[in-house]
């Protein structure tokens, strides 16, 4: 009688789909202005983030309204093009400042992962309690950018600036 | 005419003496007569009647011989049979007989036929430790046991359980991922095997080893399955569940860890976890670790 062991079924990073449905969530509950409801609705990541691959499989069954969604891979802040959301990967953050006046004219949602960024310019930044996955939501840093946030995300915020 | 007086006459004298050898015999001997001449169904015939009889069923040499002609019926007819009632029959008037036999006249016979059974007992289990038998596995297993206690009641078989519940584990393990069926039925299933060999074994990497990725794959399962569209206060609940999911798992893979089984797997299993915690921290720790051991190795 022999016996063997097996391995973890860890096909998917458990992290980042879990920030992708943040994220997609948060297409819900914020408003972008007319000029960007048409054509494609763009997420960017600036750094190397496992994010990137679970919101590249999420473009393949997901639209936002009616627009088709793409991700784009960004290095730095300089390669920035338009896009509605854009994430910083943890060791990207210190490229938040760089990447704040790089879309100063846009309107897009910031969306960070390190402690303190929300109240250096993110609009949402996410934070670990009790080893959840939770966010902060500073309004007036997402309302700059010319967007919208509606109350019911604030509610579901562990905390509103 | 007087030849054929003869004749009859010698006709009469041999059936006589054929039935002769019976009268006033008693049932063992018509079954160990026909037993000699490989009589099988015979021999049972009158061995069982001697089993019922008020005198007989008090001698220890009717239980011998019971248990002789079912082993051997066993032997002859239901050898392949799995569920041989021949085979439990013998084990069955063998116990009786060890009750009985306090002049020990047969015991160390009768020993030798309960080990031969027993050891057919654990073979058929072995056989049969596949998805569609392990129940008559766990049946002949357990039987088996009792079987072996009959003549040596002393006997410890934790090392025996705790191979035989290992295969059970990673057979049923096995199949369940193959078929795409490790759901929570089958989950629960396996991991109280495990469980079982912890309780003989706390120490049993294996045992260690294999709870705590099936907690952390039960996570990484719900997790995997997540839609995009989960709306924020379901993905909390499920955050929740999983977060539970994960803190179990965690003694057990540190446990592995501690015994040093299957390093590479249980550092993997490790750097997980807590990634699936959140804990920057101790993910970064096995992460470093995990890679000086593939250096190593390199």
């Amino acid at each position: 009688m022999i016996h063997s062991g097996f391995k973890p079924g860890g096909v998917v990073d458990t992290n980042a789909k879990i920030k992708a449905v943040f994220i997609y969530n948060f297409t819900k509950y914020i408003e972008w202005p007319k000029a960007y409801k048409e054509g494609e609705f763009t997420i960017g990541v600036v750094g190397e983030s496992p994010l990137y691959s679970e919101l590249t499989k999420m473009t393949q069954t997901k639209k936002v309204a009616n627009q088709p969604l793409q991700v784009k891979k960004f290095n730095t802040a300089e390669d920035l093009s338009k896009c509605h959301i854009l994430y910083i990967s943890r060791d990207k953050s210190a490229q938040l400042s760089s990447c704040i006046k790089a879309l100063k004219n846009n309107s897009t949602l910031i969306v960070t992962e390190d402690n303190g960024l929300v109240d250096k310019g993110a609009g949402i930044n996410f934070i670990i309690k009790d080893n959840r996955q939770k966010f902060e939501l500073n309004k007036g840093n997402v309302e700059r950018y010319k967007l919208k946030v509606s109350s019911n995300l604030e509610a579901l915020a562990f905390s509103v600036k | 005419m007087k030849r054929g007086i003869y004749i009859l006459s010698l006709i009469l004298l041999i059936s006589n003496l054929a039935m002769a050898q019976f009268i006033g015999k008693d049932g063992v001997s018509k079954a160990l007569f026909y037993l000699q001449k490989s009589e099988l169904d015979s021999a049972k015939k009158y061995i069982d009647e001697a089993a019922l009889n008020e005198e007989e069923n008090k001698l220890a040499k009717t239980w011998y011989y019971k248990g002789f002609v079912y082993k051997e019926l066993y032997k002859n007819k239901e050898k392949d049979d799995k569920n041989s009632t021949y085979r439990l029959e013998a084990i069955s008037a063998l116990e009786n007989l060890l009750q009985i036999d306090t002049v020990k006249e047969f015991t160390e016979s009768a020993s030798k036929m309960l080990n031969y059974l027993a050891s057919t007992l654990y073979n058929d289990a072995a056989r049969s430790l596949t998805p569609q038998h392990y129940e008559e596995a766990q049946s002949n297993y357990a039987k088996y046991k009792s079987t072996m206690l009959l003549t040596n009641p002393e006997l410890n078989f934790d090392a025996q359980d705790v191979k035989f519940k290992l295969a059970l584990a990673s057979m049923l393990n096995q199949h369940a991922e193959q078929e795409n069926k490790l759901d929570s039925i089958n989950v629960h299933k396996i991991k109280s095997i495990y469980e079982d060999v912890l309780a003989i074994d706390a120490d049993n990497g294996s045992s260690n080893y294999n709870i705590g990725i099936l907690y952390y794959n039960e996570a990484a399962s719900i997790i995997n399955n997540m839609d995009y569209d989960m709306d924020l206060e379901s993905l909390d609940k499920l955050q929740d569940v999983c977060v539970g999911l994960f803190h179990k798992s965690e003694p057990y893979m540190l446990k592995s860890y501690e015994l040093k089984w299957n390093l590479k797997e249980t550092l993997l299993g490790l750097v997980n976890i807590y990634h699936g915690l959140n804990d920057l921290e101790k993910e970064a720790f096995y992460k470093k670790e995990l890679e000086a051991l593939n250096d190593k190795n390199d």
